[in-house]
């Protein structure tokens, strides 16, 4: 017997949410953009430094970088996928062959060989996850050890350097003001946007986030979906690569520890659900430039970097106790 | 009434939620060693009046006496230590765990020692006998059948020594025969002197089991009798406040050539042999007991788990079917038993939830067209009058008759010719239950070819063309409408012949 006024039926004693969702979801996307003002202010009265020009775009192209992962990894959330923990092996993968293949084919097909590898990989941990059931964790875990040895044993362990001073260039450039990387970042976040706002495929993704067995048993292609998203990611995390070793021109097989970190954070603290079926990623995104902010603001003011990390683990903790809470109060 | 044999007084119970009243003065009281039934539509305030009871809600106003002695509760752990247990309708158990470990759950043998898990297994094989249940306590509880699920809430309920049950809806998952198996159970913990309260939307079992019913409506308590001397019409105006005349109304429809065709199909595990057709305009009913194998037959069909034999046709063709949505490409649809597990995404809302199998033909390039989305769920929720008429409402937000007409609109908006509904109008109330009959009347009319699965036998009676009756996973003939009988489905179903 729990139909009826089940809006009633449903809460709990103590419950402040009582008018639905919409009131909740404005508030905690507010929360967001208040908290990232807050950081903004406290930083600018804080810090001469940081409230320029320069600082800003610092900031931009760091957060350029990561935020391409943090698209990627919003639909692994989403999706109920937990997390994919090999970006840092297909990072390494787009960064060295983009880097490594130059002198042989070239720039451009460097670039695109390197995507298209580390989507291999994503789609290898895509078919563990969405086809055999293991768990996103270990699966993850496991294919970015093997990417990384191969890359690895590929490079010799060694640094390898970018030969093509053109491609160097562009990647590191502007365009009207803007950092190139910045302009590739807001058009990937844009066409994820539309995709997992828009497309069948993200109402799909959401879909089968938010309740596996009915997704199956509506015709949604359940396991194609859930694959989809590992292999997205690893598309994006093989593109944040590439125009990583192209920033830097040199790349080592460890370039990209921690990015798996900071993007998984990133979405989290946006609020996007940890357990799948809710997020979108301008949220992810909102997390990407609260996260960033608060960790410049941090390094301006000499914060130890132990500090940081305690401050952005315990972010992580709240806003997964959050998800949990509304979660609760959603019934969901 | 304060006395000794009053288990359960409360008195003026008032409970109000920012902009709503949800209770309004109600008086209940039940007495020791009687079994008390609470009726009413959905929304009428039985679920808010059983929290307010477990101590979920502390009540806005009003006193509650349990054993004569007034109390405050606080939450749950207040109700649970005045004796007061409650069997909710959906399952709240561990799957990983076994049985036992279920039924002791929060109260394991050996508080501060290692689990004395031998002592706890002898426990629960003592509850379980006790109440005749059949069941190993050593086994997970995730490999038993719902209704074996059902078994062990009530056992962990009556495991922890109760002064007062509260069952919710406990029949919706259950056969006529298990019916009959919990009913005897009952009744044993009445003669023991626990007090129950026993919610249902079942009139005729509450007419079986109850020694008195409290009839609610809208938040307000309508009167409490005697149920010697109450009909289940008297109850059913007393709910809804007027006369219904036909509960399960027929409405007549030409019925064509047979649209799906199976033969002799097996999934190796479930069911084995099992034939029938369905034919166009015509309501195909399949009934026997939990368990008996009707819903495997079901989720086979619609591509949920493979056959492993027999043929399965449709229109004439063998559509190969392999995944859903090999099933809806061929035109079947299937609206689940489970419908929050299989059937609804919560979290989206009643639009994205109608539209979500047939999202590829409302998109242009990859994008899902807005206006055909809205289009879609508006012309839905005006149909089948989805109230609250809002398509951009959270679908969990909706009452479970609601939910399931959404769930059954969502499976037109993909035009099948053959609709397999699960269980259509478990748990919701007699309301929303004729509205559900009456969009299934329509749609044969239209000649659409239905397979309708149900436990209930006036609903089979009332509602089917033909009805296939399965036990132990083989299937009966058809029987014909005008042959149809209670008896003779109990005889197919349990397979003991009725004098």
């Amino acid at each position: 017997m729990t139909e009826g006024v089940v809006d009633i039926a449903r809460m709990k004693p103590g419950d402040r949410f009582t008018r639905g969702s919409k009131v909740v979801d404005a508030l905690s996307k507010a929360g967001l953009l208040i908290a990232i003002l807050a950081v903004i202010l406290y930083g600018s009265i804080a810090n001469a430094a940081f409230f320029s020009t320069g600082n800003f775009l610092n900031v931009l192209t760091s957060m350029s970088i990561v935020g391409i992962v943090v698209v990627g990894m919003t639909f692994v959330l989403v999706v109920g996928g937990l997390a994919d923990l090999s970006v840092p092996a297909t990072i390494a993968c787009g960064a060295i062959l983009s880097l490594g293949l130059q002198p042989m084919i070239g720039p451009v097909p460097s670039f695109m060989v390197a995507v298209a590898l580390a989507g291999a990989i994503g789609l290898l941990n895509g078919v563990l996850v969405g086809y055999f059931g293991v768990n996103p964790i270990i699966a993850t875990l496991g294919v970015g050890t093997i990417g990384l040895g191969i890359v690895q044993a590929a490079v010799g362990g060694v640094i390898v350097y970018g030969t093509n001073p053109a491609s160097a260039e562009l990647v590191k450039g502007r365009l009207f003001g803007i950092p190139v990387v910045a302009i590739i970042f807001a058009a990937i976040a844009i066409l994820g946007h539309i995709i997992l706002s828009r497309s069948f495929w993200g109402r799909w993704t959401l879909a089968t986030g938010g309740n596996y067995s009915a997704a199956e048993a509506s015709a949604v292609p359940v396991r194609a979906v859930k694959a989809g998203a590992f292999v997205i990611t690893g598309l994006a995390a093989g593109i944040s690569g590439g125009l990583l070793g192209l920033t830097l021109q040199s790349a080592r097989p460890l370039v990209g520890t921690g990015y798996e970190f900071s993007a998984i954070t990133a979405v989290v603290v946006g609020g996007v659900s940890i357990i799948g079926g809710f997020g979108s990623v301008p949220r992810a995104i909102a997390g990407l430039v609260f996260v960033q902010l608060l960790t410049n603001v941090m390094v301006l003011e000499g914060v130890r970097t132990p500090v940081q990390g305690f401050v952005l683990g315990a972010l992580i903790v709240c806003a997964v106790g959050m998800d949990a809470a509304l979660r609760k109060r959603g019934g969901a | 009434m304060t006395d000794a044999h009053c288990a359960l007084d409360m008195k003026g119970i008032t409970k109000t939620f920012p902009g709503v009243k949800a209770l309004s003065n109600v008086n209940f009281s039940v007495k020791f060693g009687s079994v008390h039934a609470v009726v009413g539509e959905n929304g009428a305030g039985k679920s808010t009046l059983m929290k307010v009871l477990n101590g979920s809600y502390p009540p806005t106003s009003g006193t509650i006496r349990v054993g004569g002695t007034e109390v405050r509760m606080r939450r749950p752990a207040d109700a649970q230590a005045l004796g007061v247990r409650m069997v909710h309708q959906e399952i709240n158990l561990v799957p990983d765990l076994s049985v036992a470990e279920n039924v002791y759950l929060g109260r394991m043998p050996g508080k501060w020692t290692l689990l004395r898990r031998r002592e706890m297994v002898a426990k629960a094989t003592a509850v379980l006998e006790e109440l005749g249940a059949a069941i190993n306590p050593r086994e997970r509880l995730g490999n038993l059948s719902i209704s074996q699920q059902q078994l062990v809430e009530i056992a962990k309920a009556y495991a922890a020594d109760p002064r007062i049950i509260v069952l919710d809806e406990p029949t919706s998952s259950l056969s006529e025969h298990e019916t009959a198996a919990l009913f005897s159970i009952l009744r044993k913990m009445r003669d023991d002197g626990i007090a129950i309260v026993y919610i249902s939307h079942r009139l005729k079992e509450v007419l079986q089991i109850a020694d008195e019913v409290t009839v609610l409506r809208d938040g307000s308590m309508i009167e409490t009798r005697p149920i010697e001397g109450i009909t289940a019409g008297e109850m059913i105006s007393l709910m809804v406040g007027r006369e219904v005349s036909n509960v399960f109304p027929k409405s007549p429809a030409a019925i064509g050539a047979p649209v799906l065709s199976v033969e002799n199909i097996s999934d190796g595990k479930h069911f084995r042999d099992v034939s029938f057709d369905v034919r166009a305009g015509e309501i195909l009913g399949l009934t026997g007991l939990v368990g008996a194998g009707r819903t495997e037959v079901a989720r086979a069909i619609f591509g949920l788990s493979q056959l492993t034999g027999g043929t399965l046709r449709l229109g004439g063709r063998e559509p190969g079917i392999r995944s859903p949505s090999d099933a809806v490409k061929a035109g079947i649809a299937y609206v689940p038993e489970d419908r929050k597990g299989d059937g609804i995404v919560p979290a989206m809302c009643v639009r994205e939830n109608i539209s979500l199998p047939i999202l590829r033909q409302l998109s242009k390039l990859g994008c899902v067209s807005h206006g055909a989305d809205r289009a879609l769920a508006g012309h839905y929720v005006s149909q089948f009058a989805i109230s609250p008429p809002d398509g951009e409402r959270r679908i969990n937000l909706l009452s479970g008759g609601n939910q399931q007409k959404a769930v059954i609109a969502k499976w037109l908006a993909a035009k099948p010719s053959v609709l397999i509904l699960d269980e259509p109008t478990r748990g919701v109330d007699v309301g929303a239950k004729a509205e559900i009959h009456n969009i299934i009347g329509q749609l044969v009319a239209e000649g659409m070819a239905v397979l309708m699965i149900s436990s209930e036998l006036p609903e089979v009676l009332g509602v089917c063309d033909r009805v296939v009756v399965m036990r132990d996973g083989h299937a009966s003939a058809p029987i014909d409408r005008k042959e149809l009988s209670e008896e003779r489905i109990m005889a197919l179903a349990t397979g003991e012949e009725v004098a």
